[in-house]
């Protein structure tokens, strides 16, 4: 052994080997790559869903179809209306507000569809107090201090950015810019929204149209199934139904579940319990419970129902 | 052991060091997969902040934009804004987006956290 720890080559070997060693511990443990410059498709989980979630919100917005679905494709989601409407239905197990899911239920159903339910909005005028055109690096018609009112400008304005307390700024950019080529459009006449609207399913309410058993061996045992339709018997995501009974009420979506119907949505129905439904704008139908069916051997077991709701 | 024997024994010994650094940082770096939103690239920041912006346009909601500006860390949302905006403006966003971003700013110049609200 001495005499092969000796040899000059096995000396030299065992060096490289104490230096890679080194080197790797070092690249690795001590001083790893750091990103800096990251890319969504790396991020955890969580920051994932609220990545979705905003895309969603943005595009409820917009209904720029094109845009989200790019913006989810930086996530690196292989089937990305798979992950919204999996990630919906954790929203309403986890109980967070409907209309934090109700976007994604719709972004999930016209990416289904390949078509944006609404088209692309653009940004109302009435929204804008001026427009300073062109914009450069110092002549930001913003200020970086703390404001509560949005100056109003006579076009070719010359402005200094100052404090509240008529001091000028201690932050950098510049504290003073022109602004030229001042475009008033309306002054002041922004009108904010206080909470988020729902989204109204457009037409006239839905009525009941139908009201079927479902007696299927194998199915979920009292599975109440929804479908539910325009006028044209087009399928409608994102109507909200309510379910009320004895224990409480529950609320369920059409377009969770793309893959059976823009329109569909169901619960599962207690035995020997009865429940009133009300769809979102429209029908109210009362005692509800799951029908007992029978199989081929005269047993009973607990069946479903589908009612389907129609737009007049 | 000869001098020189120790010398080639050490400068082995930096060729391996060289070399595992090589490969820990260059041909097989550490892969992260779980990273936290301050460490996006700056694009995918200013984007993420125009798609609040976008949404809080309809809504409103200024809590709502807060909370998810707040993923970036501690800077104030005002100041994510006002960063966003900069970064807009010398990458040619267009003119709706920059208004889109100033009524963001506005709001989040103005707002005031009514307390810890979830999530």
């Amino acid at each position: 052994m001495r005499q092969f720890l000796r040899n000059q080559i096995v000396q030299l070997l065992l060096a490289l080997l104490l230096g890679l060693g080194l080197g790797l511990a070092y690249s690795w443990r001590v001083s790893p790559v750091t990103y800096v410059d990251a890319v969504p498709a790396i991020l955890r989980a969580d920051f994932k869903d609220q990545y979705r979630v905003v895309i969603a919100a943005s595009y409820a917005s917009t209904h720029n179809l094109e845009r989200a679905r790019a913006r989810l494709q930086l996530l690196g989601d292989t089937d990305m209306v798979s992950e919204l409407s999996a990630q919906a239905q954790r929203m309403v197990a986890q109980g967070e507000l409907l209309e934090h899911i109700k976007p994604i239920a719709l972004l999930a159903t016209d990416l289904q569809n390949g078509a944006a339910s609404l088209p692309p909005t653009q940004i109302p005028s009435t929204i804008v107090s001026y427009v300073s055109t062109p914009f450069t690096n110092n002549n930001l018609p913003f200020t970086l201090t703390p404001v509560t009112e949005i100056p109003t400008e006579e076009p070719s304005a010359t402005e200094t950015q100052t404090t509240p307390g008529g001091k000028p700024p201690k932050s950098t950019p510049t504290t003073t810019f022109k602004q030229t080529a001042l475009v008033p459009v309306t002054a002041s006449t922004f009108v904010p929204r206080p909470t988020f609207t729902p989204i109204p399913p457009p037409g006239a309410p839905f009525i009941l149209v139908g009201q079927d058993q479902v007696c299927k061996t194998g199915a979920q045992p009292g599975l109440l199934q929804f479908i539910l339709t325009d006028r044209y018997h087009k399928q409608i995501a994102g109507i909200e139904i309510i379910i009320t009974s004895l224990q409480g009420e529950d609320h369920s979506f059409t377009g969770f579940k793309p893959e059976l119907g823009n329109g569909y949505a169901d619960f599962v129905m207690q035995s020997d319990t009865v429940y009133s439904i009300r769809v979102a704008g429209g029908a109210f139908v009362p005692d509800i419970s799951a029908p007992a069916c029978k199989d081929s051997n005269g047993i009973s077991y607990l069946g479903g129902l589908l009612l389907t709701f129609q737009q007049p | 052991m000869a001098q020189s024997n120790w010398i080639k024994i050490v400068i082995a010994a930096s060729l391996g060091i060289a070399l595992g650094l090589i490969y820990g940082w260059v041909i097989d770096p550490i892969q992260y997969t779980d990273i936290t939103p301050e460490l996006l690239r700056q694009d995918y920041r200013a984007d993420y902040v125009l798609m609040v912006a976008e949404a809080h346009q309809t809504s409103q909601d200024a809590e709502t934009a807060a909370r998810r500006l707040a993923i970036f860390g501690s800077d104030s949302p005002a100041q994510i804004v006002a960063s966003t905006l900069v970064y807009a403006d010398e990458n040619h966003f267009t003119e709706n987006e920059i208004i889109i971003l100033q009524g963001l700013l506005t709001a989040m110049q103005t707002y005031q956290p009514q307390g810890i609200n979830a999530p």
